[in-house]
Order: structure tokens, then C-alpha cells, then sequence
């Protein structure tokens, strides 16, 4: 693959910049998120020093870095008609096999941009809540290490769980109720919508057999000091081979799907 | 030299059948009934490099699929496919260099960017050149028009700005051989001749190879060398407008009104097709006679005072020519 050719990675960007209000909406919600989860968590823990294992700050941070992480968790294209569903709805796919550029290759390119694209945003909200004092800064310095690691593969769990849904549409035609489902248990089973650590023990049994915690409760355990240090090669061995098993998962589904490529009607 | 050869292509979709209510609907989930619906039928040909192909048919007839297959996006189920030499789904990349394609109904361009920076987008996936990118953009301009709305997002362009642009799109890699599945759909008669100006030149200019689909016969009038007719996914005609035109258009009325009324009308040769007083409409016979030839034995014959000859146009001759084919099969 050519230097050029992940110039593509550029589109979801550009077209953001297109549409300044896009921009503003995004920076309102997000403004909007951190904050209610902010107070909300300080106010669960007026009474409490410590729940679950966590003391405030630590809760308040976990839950504050899992509003912003969502930002890179799967960006919705369905606004400017970018979904691979649409895409296979409307049939435009058909023009992803006639470049130079394998439908794969083309649709990771076009993942990574958006991801670098949401990391700014991340960056950018991550240092205003350091420096409001919402977030506090890594337990340690290993900490700081094993999170970024951690975080690394946790990004790559998260893009096979989302490249295997879409490529369910090939033999479907219609995932969106597989794409709700499987938002609503990535958030409830990787602590978006609350730290794992306050879920029952039957609740910790299910989600560690599961990928989703790997793609976020992982990485900011490590990060707040919640899961010991001395865990973490279990930890980044078993997120490693999630990526080996899904990354075969989805290189099959690919191969596949470029055999039973039909295209609607017209 | 064969720019694109189809040999025997053939391709069968299978589609579940969804049987109607509710009962129906679960007899599918337990045992799906599986159609076999067979869209292109063995259909042979070849078109020669820098000639312009339409490739014509009624709705459902297997032009999309064909095209589909011939650009190596669709498998065929049997048959065989030779694009500038490759097997086109078997060498996806490697064609891609060679081949562009436009999908009228379809763009390739982002929904959310300006018309130019999707072009830019394609420029980087074929690593076009920076200096030929502008060049062939340029030309592209002067052609189709396109920096006035080049800068406006896709979404906001009219179908007929978008088409442009996904033409614009799809050479942009300089390819030498082009699909175009219903190109002028939507446009209006400006444009059109246009995008067929465009096309002229692609072909006359550039020696581009060609294969357009199209409902719009003045297209094929004025653009086509050669056309492949399809029917039900059979080949049933290819070769040139003026065959099709003398297999299919041999259908014609001269209209006369006659000096002196005579109680019975006839013309060896020619079909007496209706009859009111004077006025007599005169159509071919059993044998193939020309317009020309119909009025000199009328003419012989009688003393006229009134004539007028109407010739079938193209859409006449098509329509023909499926319904032609529809008898064949039934
Ligand atoms: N993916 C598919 N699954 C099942 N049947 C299909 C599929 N695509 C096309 N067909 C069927 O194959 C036949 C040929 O379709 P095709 O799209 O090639 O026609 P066409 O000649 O392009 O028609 P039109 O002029 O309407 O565009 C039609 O009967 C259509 O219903
Ligand atoms: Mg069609």
C-alpha cells in the first residue's frame, strides 16, 4: 500500500471541518457529559471514602476517561452517509472493488482516521479536565505505562468487535439491530456506564470472558491504580489474544464477504 | 486487439423467497425456499480497444449485472471474462488501474466533502501524479464545467452536477477502458450532450474503450458504433445501428390521399393498413421494401394529391426489437 493511499484516512476529518456546527455540537455534548458525570460521582461519594475499591478521585476518573473515550470508540458516519450498512443498502460498496485498494485495507485506513481524528478531541478534553482538576494524572508512572499499552490493544479489540458487525451486513443486509445491541453491551460491559468495579461478582465472571471489558474497563484500571500492577501481563496477554482471535474472525469474514458481494438491484 | 471479451458469462442469484403472514414468514426461517434466478445468460462478446459499446436492453434484462461482472465486482457463476487481459474479480487492484467506472444511480464521491476534495481523495487511492492530477482536472473542467459547483459539498449538488463529477471521478486515473451504467440518467438535454460531447471525446481523443448502458436512444443515436442487445439476460443482437435499424426498423407507414377514390386498393407487395375515403396508410408486405420503393409501385398505379412518410424512429425499432425477442422466447 502506497504513502498516498492513507492520505484517505483524511475524509472524516475534512468533512468535519466542512461543517463547523458539527464541531460545536460535539464540544457541547461532550462539555455537557463530563460535567453531569462529575458531579454525579462526587455526590454518589459525599457520604463513602471508599466503594468498590475505589475512592473518589478514582471513580471520578475512570467514569470522566470513559465519557471521553467514546469519542474513539467507533465514530457514527451514518450522517454523512458513511456506514458500511449504507454503503451495502444503497450499493455505493460496489466502488470500493473497483480501486486499487482492497475493500480491507480501505476500510481500516478510513477507521484510523477517524480514531486519530477522535484522540484529538481526547487530548484536547484530557487536558482541560487535568487541569480543572476533574481527572487526576496516572497512579504511577508504570501505571502511565501499562495504561498506554493497554489502551494501544484495547483500540484494536474495540475496531475487529466493529469491523465484525459491519461485516455482518454482507450476508444481512440490515445490522442495525445488531449494531444497537452491541453498542448497549460494549457500554454496559466495558464500563461506559459505570466502572465495573460496582457490578456484582457474577457480573465481573461474565465481562472477563467477554472482549468488551478488554476494550476499556482494562486499560483504565491500570490507569487509576484499581487493578495491581503486577496483573498487568495477565491482562495484556489475554487483550492480545482477543486481537489475534478477532483479527482472524474478521479476516475471514472479509474473505468471504468479497465472494458474496451482491449488490441491490440497478 | 480485444479490449473486453465475455465468453459464456452467465450469472445466477440465489434469493430466499419470503412466503406472505406470519406462518409464511416462519416456514421460511425452517426451511428457506432458495429461488435460482438466472439475470445473464450465457451472454458472448467482445469489444475492440477504443470502441464504443452500448449495451442495450429492457429494465431487468441483466445490462447492470453484466457490467457488474465485467468490472470484476460481481463472480460469474460460469463463463469467462478477459478485461485489457485480466480476469477482472480475480485481479481486483490490477484492473481497478485499467478500468473506471460509473454507476449513474450511485456515487463514489463523499457525501460530506466538496466535489473537489472527494477527487483529491481518488487522486491519492490511484496515485495519480500532483502535475497530471491538474492537467486531467483542468480538461476535465473545460469539458463537463465542473469548478463551477466543484467546491459546493456533494450532498448539495443537483444529480446532474453529481453525475459529472462522478465521471470526473472515475477518469481521473486515466483508464483505458470505461463503464457506464446509465451515465445520462437524470440529466437534462444540456447536459446531456455535454457528458455525450465528454464521451466523444474520451473515445476520439484519448481512444478510451467504452461500454455505456442507457434508456435514452438519442444517446445511441448519436454515439453508438456498435450495440449489444439483451434480453432476459440473452444476447439477441450485435453489430451496428444500421443493421439493427434494417433487421428491426423495417416497419414504416407512407400515407397517401388518392386523386380519384377507387373501390378496391391494392399494391403488390405492399399491406393496405387502414382505409378512410381518399386517404389510404400503405405498410410493408411479406417482402422487406423500402420507402422508396413502396412509392414508385404506388405511384404507378395511382394519381395522388397528398403524401406523407413515416419511418420508425430508434425508440419504434427497439421496442420492436424486444418484443421481437419476447416472441422468440415465449
Ligand atoms: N442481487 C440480486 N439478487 C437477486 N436478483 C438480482 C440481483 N441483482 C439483479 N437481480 C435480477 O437480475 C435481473 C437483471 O437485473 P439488472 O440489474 O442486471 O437489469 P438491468 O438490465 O440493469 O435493468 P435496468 O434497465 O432496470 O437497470 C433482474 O431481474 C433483477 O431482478
Ligand atoms: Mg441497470
Amino acid at each position: 500500500m502506497s504513502v498516498a493511499q492513507w492520505r484517505v484516512a483524511r475524509v472524516t476529518p475534512l468533512g468535519e471541518f466542512a461543517q463547523p456546527a458539527r464541531i460545536t455540537g460535539t464540544a457541547v455534548r461532550l462539555a455537557a457529559q463530563v460535567f453531569l458525570v462529575v458531579c454525579l460521582w462526587r455526590s454518589l461519594y459525599s457520604q463513602v471514602e471508599t466503594s468498590a475499591g475505589l475512592v473518589r478521585d478514582q471513580a471520578v476518573t475512570y467514569a470522566v476517561l470513559a465519557v471521553l473515550a467514546l469519542q474513539i470508540r467507533g465514530l457514527d458516519r451514518s450522517a454523512s452517509r458513511d456506514t458500511m450498512l449504507q454503503h451495502i443498502q444503497e450499493g455505493t460498496v460496489l466502488y470500493w472493488f473497483v480501486r486499487p485498494i482492497p475493500p480491507r485495507r480501505y476500510y481500516l485506513v478510513r477507521a484510523v482516521g477517524d480514531q486519530l481524528y477522535g484522540f484529538a478531541w481526547v487530548l484536547v478534553g484530557y487536558t482541560i479536565c487535568l487541569t480543572a482538576g476533574a481527572v487526576e494524572p496516572p497512579a504511577s508512572g508504570s501505571a502511565a505505562a501499562a495504561f498506554a499499552v493497554s489502551a494501544l490493544l484495547a483500540q484494536v479489540i474495540m475496531y475487529q468487535l466493529l469491523l465484525a458487525v459491519d461485516l455482518l451486513c454482507f450476508w444481512t443486509l440490515q445490522n442495525n439491530a445488531a449494531l444497537t445491541i452491541l453498542r448497549f453491551l460494549q457500554n454496559l460491559l466495558s464500563g461506559v456506564i459505570a466502572p465495573l468495579w460496582f457490578f456484582p461478582d457474577w457480573f465481573l465472571t461474565i465481562s472477563s470472558v467477554l472482549p468488551f471489558r478488554y476494550t476499556l474497563d482494562v486499560p483504565l484500571s491500570l490507569y487509576i491504580g484499581r487493578s495491581p500492577l503486577s496483573d498487568t501481563p495477565r491482562l495484556l496477554a489475554i487483550q492480545l489474544l482477543w486481537c489475534v482471535l478477532l483479527a482472524g474472525l474478521t479476516r475471514l469474514m472479509w474473505r468471504k464477504a468479497a465472494g458474496v458481494v451482491t449488490v441491490q438491484g440497478g | 486487439m480485444d479490449a473486453i471479451i465475455a465468453r459464456d458469462l452467465t450469472k445466477t442469484f440465489h434469493t430466499i423467497a419470503r412466503r406472505p403472514g406470519f406462518v409464511g414468514g416462519l416456514k421460511s426461517l425452517v426451511a428457506p425456499a432458495r429461488i435460482a434466478k438466472t439475470a445473464v445468460d450465457g451472454v458472448s462478446f467482445s469489444v475492440r480497444e477504443g470502441e464504443l459499446l452500448a449495451l442495450l436492453g429492457p429494465n431487468g434484462a441483466g445490462k447492470s449485472t453484466t457490467i457488474k461482472m465485467l468490472t470484476g465486482i460481481l463472480v460469474p457463476t460460469s463463463g469467462e471474462v478477459r478485461v485489457a487481459g485480466l480476469e477482472p474479480h480475480r485481479d481486483r487492484e490490477r484492473n481497478a488501474r485499467t478500468i473506471g467506472a460509473v454507476f449513474g444511480q450511485r456515487t463514489q464521491l463523499w457525501w460530506d466533502l466538496p466535489a473537489r476534495d472527494s477527487l483529491a481523495i481518488l487522486r491519492d487511492i490511484f496515485d495519480v501524479e500532483a502535475e497530471e492530477y491538474r492537467r486531467r482536472l483542468a480538461e476535465f473542467d473545460d469539458l463537463l464545467g465542473l469548478s463551477e459547483f466543484w467546491d459546493s459539498r456533494i450532498r448539495h449538488l443537483s444529480l446532474g452536477q453529481r453525475v459529472r463529477c462522478d465521471l470526473a471521478a472515475a477518469l481521473i486515473h486515466d483508464p483505458k477502458i470505461v463503464f457506464l451504467d446509465e451515465p445520462t440518467i437524470g440529466m437534462d438535454v444540456v447536459v446531456k450532450e455535454q457528458v455525450r460531447e465528454f464521451l466523444r471525446h474520451q473515445v476520439e481523443q484519448r481512444g478510451r474503450t467504452v461500454v455505456l448502458t442507457t434508456h435514452d436512444m438519442t444517446e445511441v443515436n448519436r454515439l453508438a458504433e456498435r450495440i449489444v442487445l439483451i434480453n432476459h439476460g440473452r444476447l439477441f443482437f450485435d453489430g451496428s445501428l444500421t443493421e439493427l435499424r434494417r433487421q428491426f426498423g423495417a416497419t414504416w407507414q407512407v400515407h397517401v390521399t388518392l386523386a380519384d377514390a377507387p373501390a378496391d386498393v391494392a399494391v403488390p407487395g405492399l399491406r393496405v393498413l387502414r382505409r378512410d375515403g381518399p386517404r389510404v396508410a400503405f405498410g410493408p408486405g411479406d417482402g422487406a421494401t423500402s420507402t422508396h420503393e413502396a412509392l414508385r409501385l404506388i405511384i404507378e398505379r395511382y394519381a395522388i394529391t397528398d403524401l406523407a412518410i413515416e419511418e420508425n424512429d430508434l425508440e419504434d425499432v427497439m421496442r420492436e426489437a424486444y418484443l421481437h425477442r419476447e416472441q422468440m422466447t415465449a
